[in-house]
């Protein structure tokens, strides 16, 4: 079979299968629909996510003002911003790494390359970002609770503590690996495809990926010590003290 | 609100005229009518979202043709279902055709179904009379790359539709 005939048997099939054009208003519909994209849901975790920091930065804000002249509570409140603030940053120059990397207008090779490098190196970073934002949430909701259920932070006994804190950690563990789960996936689907591009495309990204993790390695400590000052602020609010609005 | 409601408009029309490039784009990488559509659909989104990106230096068909492919290699799904060239093919249409010709479409379907992502795009590109430079600014690969991929894949496509036939 030559080429010529394999070209015309294409076109004859393509005549055969024009039936269903879209008319510009049906294409208006679909560009104003949602994706079903797993890069779309992973930008969509990461912007949501932001919302979530820059609610829990607001309410802790007004926790401050809430608890002013408490001294402990105002500290922690003032903690949980100082944490927050980087974070929220650090989120926002990840969206736009991200933004990049799923830019569909690249050729082939450089959206695979760019898509494999974040998800083996900053998705790590990203999840345990996200998975943070579940502390911060629970400890500024809780201090609003209590200031207008109680007019002060009421100190749980052991097993309230034991409960709250369980759920905290099985919130963040469930999101944790859910995503990554769905992203493993990903990411050996993108290596097959990068591997049939070219042999020695993945090789290359490979080098490139350990470089960036290499990089990389200070962020993930700096976001592993913000989990645990976290939950050290969620200790000192709930088990050790009662503070009594003045 | 008003601005961003003309741009959709305009962009829109734009797809609309060069909608044969994802209507090829789908028909490769889709077992069905009904994945065919979601395809449509999501390679227009992906559009609209690129678009601001888009330079005038490439050709809008060439950029379109990258969108389209990377979505479409993209586009992870955990069941690949058999494809069914009963649903593929418009059978009034077929109806009008030689059972010999039809056979022939219908092989030439099933082989370039049973390649890889990447050979797909590949073929396509080049079905389509893309010159081997577009080939290889849409994929990233070399010129040399392209030309000596091509010849494996056609080779094997040729393989598949005289074993079938």
């Amino acid at each position: 079979m030559n080429d010529k005939k394999l070209k015309d048997m294409w076109n004859k099939a393509e005549t055969l299968m024009e039936a269903s054009d879209y008319k510009s208003s049906s294409i208006e519909q679909f560009i104003s629909g949602r994706s079903n994209d797993t890069t779309q849901k992973i930008k969509t975790m990461i912007i949501f996510d932001l919302v979530l920091k820059a609610i829990s930065l607001c309410v802790l804000a007004i926790d401050f003002v809430l608890y002013f002249g408490t001294t402990n509570v105002m500290s922690v409140t003032i903690a949980g911003i100082v944490l927050l603030l980087p974070l929220i940053f650090m989120q926002y120059k990840m969206l736009n790494r991200f933004s990049e990397a799923a830019d569909n207008g690249q050729n082939t090779r450089d959206k695979l390359a760019y898509m494999l490098t974040y998800l083996k190196t900053k998705f790590f970073t990203t999840l345990l970002s996200v998975s943070g934002t579940y502390l911060f949430g629970f400890i500024a909701g809780s201090l609003v609770y209590f200031y207008t259920a109680y007019g002060y932070v009421r100190p749980l006994d052991g097993v309230d503590f034991v409960v709250f804190l369980t759920f905290i950690l099985i919130g963040i563990a469930f999101n944790f690996f859910v995503n990554q789960g769905q992203v493993k996936y990903h990411i050996k689907h993108l290596e097959i495809c990068l591997n049939d591009l070219n042999d020695k495309n993945l090789e290359l990204v490979s080098e490139n990926i350990e470089l960036q993790r290499k990089r990389d390695r200070s962020n993930k400590i700096l976001l592993a010590l913000v989990l645990v000052i976290g939950i050290l602020l969620l200790v000192i609010v709930f088990k050790n003290i009662g503070f009594i609005i003045k | 609100m008003k601005v961003l409601r003309s741009k959709k408009k305009e962009f829109s029309e734009m797809i609309e005229k060069h909608q044969a490039i994802i209507h090829r784009v789908t028909m490769v990488y889709t077992n069905g009518p009904a994945d065919r559509e979601d395809l449509f659909q999501e390679i227009c989104l992906q559009l609209w979202r690129s678009y601001p990106n888009f330079r005038e230096e490439a050709k809008f068909s060439t950029w379109m043709y990258r969108v389209a492919l990377n979505t479409a290699i993209s586009n992870v799904r955990k069941k690949n279902r058999d494809i069914h060239f009963e649903q593929l093919l418009d059978n009034d249409r077929m109806e009008t055709e030689s059972s010999d010709e039809k056979e022939q479409i219908q092989l030439l379907y099933r082989a370039i179904s049973k390649l890889n992502r990447i050979d797909k795009a590949l073929i396509l590109l080049w079905l389509d009379e893309k010159s081997y430079d577009e080939i290889a600014s849409i994929l990233g690969i070399s010129k040399t790359n392209v030309s000596v991929k091509l010849v494996r894949i056609k080779r094997k496509l040729e393989e598949m539709i005289f074993t079938q036939e």
